[in-house]
């Protein structure tokens, strides 16, 4: 019992400690003065207390439809007719520099240059080049601002990733959509701000894992929701067999009590979490079965989206499933299509890639637009890196692969006050380096916290003595895509 | 205090008085030698002291006004001394300051206030001295000193420091923030609001009618236009003859580089805006949106009043109270502060199912502040939306898939400053659209999508409103023909005892499923439509297809079906398993999941087991015999990556371990190289025979030395 009583005392943390103190609050005031964080908590920065936006948003919700494995930049969206011209040459030394290379080429003697198997053409007003293989999101690039020049400094599939949605390529740093969470709170308090969804292609898959919608080090509320295709799209959500409403709320309500008590006695944030989240899932259970029943979208939706749209699991589904949420004020929502990473069989793999996301990935932004919400929603596609402008392994007569490229690659966004129409950043006529308006990938971050009212630099959380941001110390916003 | 100091500080004032009264009448005579230049600049070092002392003086002697008083000789021997010591360095202070003005660039009205103001203090200063000296008792006299020599020293101070610092330096910060947040885009003219702008804050401080700097006055459009000492700033369409911009092109350590080394300094984005609007003639009645909009100046300049960071419209409204907006906040119902340092809310409601009217009409308290509602699919009826009316200064409003109609068009063309509404999915007509939404005076986009207008209905309503942006949406026009997705099969288990129910479906409505059980191609007029009730009871290949008007049929796909009569009551293996292939081990067999291809998938993993250095081999056991006439094994082939079908298989079975005899030896064709990954069916039948032990042994594929991994999910007894 003594041991207990010691620990108790222990465990108070310093919030706990200072609004317990009556005494204290003079002197914490003017040390205060003298030491200007002292009262900013766990991240808190003075003056600029979550969620509210720090100035008037563009976007409210983001829809970040992730290709992971990385997508070949020049089967899509960079055209490059000079590779078709140089089939089968050795990539000139000076073009290739002294990038360095993946475990999977790095033994290759032999560096031959590969052009694109499909065709592209002009679209729309902006007369983007689009590939063949893309042939709805054709038909919109003018609601599209495709950037060609994005790039990054990992050269694997999972730093990549890690450093594209956390601003680190090591892992348990929050998520772009914890932090936006954190920066904005939720807009509907019956549903988690930040949501996932995962699907896959036949293409060859890499890992997707839970730390990538991680909440770090941020409070646990903040953390991505998994939506899975089963009959229980949140798991654990559903009451157990006999269990009625009001029986569940009575225990919510009992175990809420005694867990104010244990937070009055030890007074850990994340117990508070605990009833909040306890609170948020009960919330859940009636709010996320309204949003998961696609059987009463009308016939003309199915076609907007394609067929797959009502098969649970599908990326077609995942559109519109996200589209509902995003609807229903989910300020992120994230999907992850596995399949892109064509190191091999890339004609066939990229072609069965694209058909199961071009359709849909074209439909939710025009969903979006005929319910006059893509001027407040950002949607965002594309993958964690580019593919080689030459082959990996043999080029053979109709096929070839293509391995991981940091030093360049395509994505698109859409609405939420990004410029429509345009065709941002170029690359040399080899697709191999950057020409002009590099955008590195905090600066995309930065960008998108920009546009939903976030300062990258203000919005801070402080952990073990270090202030954090999702763009690290660096990231500039890429001024020529906002309109 | 020492007499002898005290003499020589009186006899230096005598001579300072004869010496200012002198240079003032004289001023504009004088010339200045440059070595007396410094002198003249120490004014603004020096002026503190006497402000100080003179101001202490007053105080003094007002403490110890009263000739009784204990310490009156103490008191007034101290004021005089701080007094006389103030006027000394007031008038050296004077001098220089005299010194000062005659160098370029101080002349006007503010100095002369200054100029004439700080002279009156000397002078007061020296009469109030000598007023002392002849009525030694007067508290009249300290009274006198106490009001009117601290309010001409502000005077003069005041004056000084608009010299120094310009016009409203205090208060800049606060004026400079409400005059930006003044004009929207829309209104704004490019001289008054931008251009003029920047000379305020960056040039008017010394350019100003009461300074005059160089002759230069830039606080209005005559004073640009004259230009200054030095000639004309400009000649409008000609930036590169322009004097302005040469002083501000000039590099910073230039003497005449402007605005001067360590004031503020004119950004780039300033430059390229006077640059182009020089450029462009250098119009002062300019509307900015009458620009081009590639226009450069246009461009510029927008993002010049809207610079990134603080996008958005600005209101002029005042903050809602904190608590009321907390107290407002519910789980249906999330009323958030547009951002931080704005007075604007956006209210959402979210609940179908505890919508009232109740919870529009409790917003009342912040209905200035609403500047956004989204209502999107909430039952919201026509007379709702008279409780949307308190929101005088609503921006944009969403109710997409409520239910208004026509009636609630009216209404809603009375909200002042509607500039965007989504309407999708309502009921609303055109003609209801078209007699209403001339009232609608700020409206710039409407989503319309999915409301029964035709499209000639819009064009109509594209040409009779043309400032709005009409926004509609997809719409089917069966030209382009989708192909349906396949059937999907909705039995939970594909392996049965003995007869089963199959189940098929498929998502989209109205759709046509047709199959076969005979493995030939189901099509659109022989086949069975699919109706709900097929029975098999046999292994059973069901191949289907769905059908829909105005979609392209789908491809073909077939469902296995595998019997399975018999669950021995234990199973043991007799082998180990491949250490990655494990699956449920011995439970594997006959739990009837089977397993799919593709390493990518999730169940991969779960269903296979497998065996690669030895063989598979397990042991059955059944308590009642049972009449065995057929085994099978499902199992993976994927020959690049290794996986192959077994190389044999052996059946032994009977009452007991001992009686069993060898019932079945399998020895599948060699699989050809290279192909599509895909599962199989490996089975043999042989005569009927009772078995209570019954033993599988399946060997790996074998080539040359190389063993081949074997991966079977489930076996099947008949």
């Amino acid at each position: 019992m003594d041991k207990e009583i010691i620990e108790h005392g222990f465990s108070w943390n310093r919030r706990r400690f200072l609004s317990t103190m009556s005494l204290g609050i003079g002197s914490v005031a003017l040390g205060s003065l003298l030491m200007p964080d002292l009262f900013s908590g766990a991240g808190v920065e003075d003056g600029l207390a979550p969620g509210i936006p720090h100035f008037a948003p563009k976007a409210k919700r983001v829809i970040y439809l992730f290709q992971n494995g990385a997508p070949s930049q020049q089967e899509l969206f960079d055209y490059k007719p000079k590779l078709r011209d140089m089939h089968g040459k050795e990539i000139p030394p000076s073009v290739r520099g002294t990038q360095r290379l993946t475990g999977m080429t790095a033994g290759q003697s032999s560096f031959p240059l590969v052009g694109s198997f499909v065709d592209f053409k002009q679209y729309g007003q902006s007369r983007a080049w689009v590939s063949d293989l893309l042939p709805y999101t054709a038909k919109i690039v003018d609601e599209l601002c495709i950037v060609r020049s994005m790039y990054t400094e990992a050269i694997n599939h999972d730093p990549a990733l890690t450093f594209l949605q956390t601003g680190s390529q090591q892992g348990n740093r929050p998520s772009m959509g914890a932090w936006l969470s954190y920066g904005l709170g939720n807009e509907n308090k019956n549903l988690p701000a930040f949501t996932v969804l995962l699907s896959r292609g036949v293409g060859n898959g890499q890992g997707v894992y839970s730390k990538l919608w991680s909440n770090g080090f941020l409070d646990s509320v903040h953390q991505g929701v998994q939506f899975s295709k089963g009959e229980d799209p949140v798991l654990y959500l559903r009451d157990q067999e006999g269990m009625s409403r009001k029986e569940r709320r009575e225990m919510l309500d009992n175990i809420a009590a005694l867990n104010e008590i244990s937070y009055q006695s030890f007074g850990d944030p994340e117990i508070a979490s605990r009833i909040k989240q306890y609170e948020m899932a009960y919330r859940m259970q009636t709010a996320v079965p309204e949003v998961m029943d696609l059987s009463k979208e009308p016939d003309d939706i199915v076609k907007l989206y394609g067929p797959d749209c009502l098969v649970p699991g599908t990326f077609a589904a995942n559109c519109l499933l996200a589209r509902k949420l995003s609807e229903n004020g989910v300020r992120f929502v994230q999907l992850y299509h596995q399949g892109w990473d064509q190191h091999g069989n890339l004609p066939y793999e990229i072609a069965q890639q694209a058909k199961d996301v071009d359709q849909a990935s074209a439909a939710l932004v025009m969903d979006l637009k005929q319910r006059g919400l893509l001027d407040e929603t950002l949607v965002i596609w594309g993958g964690e890196f580019g593919r080689t402008s030459y082959t990996q392994g043999t080029l053979t007569k109709d096929n070839y692969g293509r391995d991981h490229h940091p030093r360049c690659f395509s994505i698109w966004m859409a609405g939420g006050g990004i410029k429509p129409g345009i065709v941002y950043g170029e690359t040399d006529e080899l697709g191999y380096n950057i020409q002009q308006d590099p955008v590195h990938v905090h600066d995309f971050q930065a960008t998108v916290l920009h546009q939903m009212g976030l300062d990258h630099e203000k919005l801070i959380f402080k952990h073990l003595g270090r202030r954090y941001r999702l763009t690290d110390i660096s990231g500039k916003l890429v001024k020529g895509i906002i309109s | 205090m020492n007499r002898k100091l005290q003499v020589l500080a009186e006899q230096a004032c005598v001579i300072l008085l004869f010496l200012i009264s002198f240079l003032v009448l004289f001023e504009d005579k004088l010339v200045l030698p440059y070595w007396l230049q410094p002198i003249g600049r120490m004014h603004p070092l020096l002026l503190h002291f006497p402000i100080v002392l003179l101001i202490l003086a007053v105080l003094i002697g007002l403490v110890g006004r009263n000739p009784a008083g204990e310490n009156f000789k103490l008191y007034y021997n101290l004021a005089g001394g701080f007094l006389l010591f103030g006027i000394l360095l007031s008038g050296i202070t004077i001098i220089m300051g005299l010194f000062l003005s005659r160098e370029e660039g101080y002349s006007g009205e503010t100095l002369a206030w200054h100029k004439w103001s700080g002279i009156i203090v000397f002078y007061l200063g020296c009469i109030i001295y000598r007023m002392r000296t002849w009525s030694r008792n007067s508290t009249g006299v300290a009274w006198v000193s106490a009001v009117t020599l601290p309010a001409i020293l502000l005077l003069t101070g005041h004056y000084g420091a608009e010299l120094s610092h310009g016009e409203d330096f205090i208060l800049e910060p606060i004026i400079a923030n409400r005059k930006a947040s003044e004009v929207p885009v829309e209104e704004a003219i490019v001289y008054d609001h931008i251009i003029q702008p920047i000379l305020d804050r960056k040039c008017a401080g010394c350019h100003n009618p009461g300074k005059l700097k160089g002759q230069l006055a830039l606080t209005d459009s005559l004073g640009l236009l004259k230009g200054g000492k030095s000639g004309r700033l400009f000649v409008p369409g000609d930036p590169g003859t322009s004097l302005l911009l040469e002083r501000v092109h000039l590099s910073l350590e230039e003497k005449k580089h402007m605005p001067p080394a360590g004031k503020p300094q004119l950004t780039d984005a300033e430059i390229s805006l006077l640059t182009t609007w020089i450029r462009q003639n250098a119009e002062f009645g300019r509307k900015l949106v009458s620009l081009d909009e590639t226009d450069s100046l246009r461009i510029l300049a927008t993002a010049y009043l809207q610079p990134a960071g603080s996008t958005g419209e600005q209101f002029d409204f005042p903050a809602a109270d904190a608590k009321t907006i907390q107290k407002l906040n519910s789980f249906d119902r999330t009323v958030a502060q547009l951002a931080r340092e704005s007075p604007a809310l956006d209210v959402s409601l979210f609940n179908r199912n505890t919508y009232t009217q109740k919870q529009l009409q409790e917003l009342t308290p912040i209905k200035e502040q609403v500047v956004s509602v989204n209502l999107n699919k909430l039952p919201v009826k026509d007379d709702d939306i008279k409780s949307l009316q308190q929101f005088i200064n609503l921006r944009r409003l969403d109710v997409n898939f409520t239910d208004i109609s026509d009636k609630a068009l009216p209404l809603l063309g009375q909200l002042p400053e509607l500039k965007t509404l989504s309407i999708a999915g309502t009921k609303v007509t055109f003609s209801g659209l078209k007699e209403n939404l001339g009232s609608y005076k700020k409206l710039q986009t409407i989503t319309v999508w999915n409301t029964g207008l035709s499209p000639d209905d819009l064009a109509t309503l594209r040409k009779t409103f043309n400032t709005v942006q009409f926004i509609e949406g997809f719409r089917d026009d069966g030209k382009d023909s989708l192909k349906l997705n396949p059937p999907q099969v909705k039995n939970a288990l594909m392996v049965f005892s003995s007869n089963l129910d199959v189940q098929l479906r498929h998502p989209v409505k109205g759709v046509e499923i047709r199959y076969t059980l005979d493995g030939s191609e189901p099509d659109s007029i022989r086949s069975p439509v699919f109706d709900g009730h097929t029975k098999i009871s046999k292994h059973t290949t069901v191949k289907a297809k769905a059908f829909k008007p105005g979609w392209l049929s789908s491809d073909i796909v077939s469902f296995d079906y595998l019997k399975n009569s018999f669950v021995p009551d234990s199973v043991r293996i007799l082998f180990p398993l491949n250490p990655v292939h494990q699956a449920e081990g011995a439970e594997t067999f006959f739990n009837k999941r089977l397993g799919v291809i593709g390493a990518n998938n999730p169940a991969w993993a779960n269903n296979w087991a497998g065996a690669r250095d030895n063989d598979m081999g397990l042991v059955a056991l059944f308590k009642e015999p049972v009449m065995l006439s057929s085994v099978g094994l499902h199992y993976m082939l994927e020959t690049e990556t290794g996986i192959f079908p077994p190389g044999a298989v052996e059946v032994w079975g009977g009452a007991d371990e001992n009686s069993a005899k060898l019932l079945l030896t399998i020895r599948p064709p060699e699989p050809p190289k290279g192909g599509k990954a895909r599962l199989g069916m490996l089975e043999g039948s042989f005569r009927p025979h009772a078995v209570s032990y019954l033993k599988i042994l399946v060997k790996p594929h074998r080539a040359n030395k190389d063993h081949h991994l074997l991966l079977i999910d489930e076996m099947f007894l008949n």
